[in-house]
């Protein structure tokens, strides 16, 4: 199990980055495990709709997905995050995921966060969908992993 | 596939047409000028226009409207029909937003009665009509039971619980509901993304505009939609929020199931679709157009709140401001409809993506104040820019299955918008041109950089020179509020 932790800056530059597309969110993340490719996308996703520092982390969810291969099971797990936003304004600023081996991947997430509050949350995009779009994600020789997703805005 | 060079023929001043290569059962057909098709530079979508073309049953051409941009599987600002008994129905052919679409208000005030006071007008429709991420609350919270209501009748339940008038539905697409509407086709989580959404505008490049007409083309279609210079109008442009999103979403996971189940071969995984005749089709059928309805619920919804706003920040009465309905068009649907192509006429199911309808005078289902002139056909610009009212023609019925263009479409990503505003503020810009802008989300108006458009003039201009959809007037913003 990989270890919790808040997600600051420092990691934020590590996990993702942003690619060149006409009008949506390609995101190209990186993981040094698979667990942490899964942690890394959750991240990106909540930096794009929220500034990652005003959310305090005072209650937590559960989110679990799968897919037979860890780009689709990466898609279905954004997707459920995303589900918890739209339906509860639950937004994280920390998760802890665990993968089970074998197949389908199984992935199952811990958020943690707070919901919503437009007092102090500064909100930055609404992120409509986790498409299937351009969808992948590689495994580097030395166990690290990429991935690209796109998020319709 | 999508990294072959596309061959473009040129037909005339204002269509290029892709010839059949590869698996295209059809040619690809794509209205703009030499300097739009120039625009669209490395952007894949003139790929996807190819791409469509492959589907099963897609009759005569996949077309593209001159604001075509990429989009998932179908591109943004395309055309593509299907025979009901051979063809397809496709989720990517219609899009994430389903009856994403825009709503267009005249009322009785010219320029003059609103010198000054747009600051506070803006503000109130700031405050009364719900918009940003994850807006909500316009309303109490449904139950399953009402929102089943609601997507089964659409425009209908707002004005049945008082949001409008009863003579709006007669002036909007479909009367405001799709037939087809099944509840048992949707999720329970489009239920739960839906309750609490409706009369809300969201975010992104969805809109509410109060402007101005400040030119008429054609006077005598402007009089039948009751437009003239100087007049104050309001544009609506958003769609069916997280219930549409959960819609496509659910049913992008069966169609991929189906297309293989199907044997469709498909060049692009996002082109999944369904036999017309299938289940899955009708499932899917019956799920799109329950979020459709809730799509013309939530534009009905929205009028009446801006009404009020309206009301309330100019200190008038309902008589003063003399607010009706223009007209209310989807641009990203698909619907079952009737056309004659190559002498004879069927049934098609017309997916538009980022296209609007455009019928022509004497259609059946226009309106009676309408059916001299042709539908009206509302294209949103950028917000410094302008809107447009043009109309449907018996071109639009004859070349592009009575359809046409549906905005000005993107040229900048997000982020080099973003970045190209970076020490500008666009607020103070836009003020300069005389434009009172708000927004909920801080990156929203970087991101929505005029310049991050093309210029909706053009697009206009080639649908118009083509016959397609003729101008009828241009609509200035005074004030806008944005998601």
């Amino acid at each position: 199990m990989e270890a919790y932790k808040r997600w600051t800056p420092a990691v934020h530059a590590a996990a993702y980055r942003v690619l060149d597309h006409p009008a949506d969110l390609w995101l190209e993340v990186s993981g040094a495990t698979l667990p942490q490719l899964f942690e890394h996308g959750l991240l990106a996703l909540y930096d794009n709709l929220v500034a990652l520092s005003t959310v305090r982390l005072t209650e937590s969810r559960t989110v679990a997905a799968q897919g037979v291969t860890a780009a689709l099971a990466l898609r279905a797990l954004l997707a459920e995050a995303l589900f918890l936003v739209d339906t509860e304004g639950f937004l994280a600023g920390g998760a802890r995921v665990t993968v089970e081996a074998g197949l389908p991947i199984a992935v199952r997430a811990e958020l943690y966060g707070e919901p919503l509050d437009r007092e102090r949350h500064e909100l930055l995009a609404e992120v409509k969908a986790v498409t299937y779009h351009r969808l992948q994600a590689e495994a580097h020789p030395d166990g690290s992993w990429r991935a690209a997703v796109l998020l319709d805005v | 596939m999508c990294e072959m060079d596309t061959t473009l023929v040129r037909v005339d001043e204002f269509i290029w047409e892709i010839p059949p290569s590869g698996g295209m059962r059809v040619p690809g057909r794509i209205y703009a000028d030499a300097a739009l098709l120039d625009a669209l530079g490395s952007d894949q979508s003139l790929s996807q226009v190819r791409n469509v073309a492959h589907l099963p049953g897609i009759r005569r051409y996949s077309l593209a409207m001159p604001d075509i941009h990429f989009g998932y599987g179908f591109p943004i600002g395309g055309v593509a029909a299907f025979g009901v008994d051979d063809g397809v129905v496709s989720p990517g052919g219609v899009g994430y937003d389903i009856n994403c679409g825009v709503r267009l208000l005249a009322t009785d005030l010219t320029r003059a009665d609103v010198e000054g006071t747009m600051k506070r007008v803006v503000d109130q429709v700031f405050r009364d009509v719900p918009s940003g991420v994850g807006s909500h609350g316009a309303i109490h919270k449904l139950d399953r039971a009402e929102l089943t209501r609601l997507v089964v009748q659409g425009a209908a339940w707002a004005v049945e619980h008082g949001f409008g008038h009863p003579r709006n539905l007669d002036h909007t697409e479909s009367a405001g509901a799709l037939h087809g509407a099944d509840p048992d086709a949707l999720s329970d989580r489009a239920f739960q993304r839906g309750l609490d959404q409706v009369g809300t505008l969201g975010s992104g490049n969805h809109f509410l505009e109060i402007q101005v007409v400040d030119e008429i083309f054609d006077p005598i279609a402007a009089g039948a939609f009751g437009l003239f210079e100087g007049q104050i109008t309001l544009m609506v442009h958003c769609g069916s929020r997280g219930f549409g999103y959960q819609v496509c979403e659910d049913y992008l996971g069966v169609m991929a199931a189906a297309a293989s189940r199907y044997g469709i071969e498909l060049p692009d995984r996002q082109l999944a679709c369904a036999p017309v005749t299938s289940p899955e089709a009708a499932r899917y059928l019956a799920a799109m157009a329950c979020a459709a309805n809730y799509a013309w619920a939530n534009r009905q919804m929205i009028m009446h709140l801006a009404e009020e706003a309206l009301l309330r920040a100019l200190s008038i009465g309902p008589k003063d401001l003399g607010l009706r309905l223009v007209y209310d068009v989807a641009h990203n649907i698909a619907k079952i409809e009737e056309h004659t192509h190559d002498g004879h006429t069927e049934l098609l199911c017309v997916h538009r993506k980022g296209a609007t309808r455009a019928f022509a005078p004497g259609h059946p289902e226009l309106p009676a104040a309408y059916r001299d002139v042709g539908q009206p056909v509302l294209i949103p610009g950028d917000m410094g820019t302008a809107s447009f009212v043009c109309k449907g023609t018996q071109a639009a019925m004859d070349q592009t299955f009575g359809s046409t263009c549906h905005g000005a479409g993107r040229v900048l990503s997000r982020a080099a918008a973003v970045k190209r505003s970076q020490g500008r503020s666009i607020e103070r810009e836009l003020a300069a041109v005389g434009v009172t802008v708000r927004s909920q989300g801080r990156k929203t108006l970087q991101e929505e950089l005029p310049e991050a458009y093309k210029d909706v003039e053009e697009v206009v201009r080639v649908m118009d020179g083509a016959g397609i959809s003729p101008r009828v007037a241009r609509l200035r913003p005074l004030g806008v509020v944005k998601g």
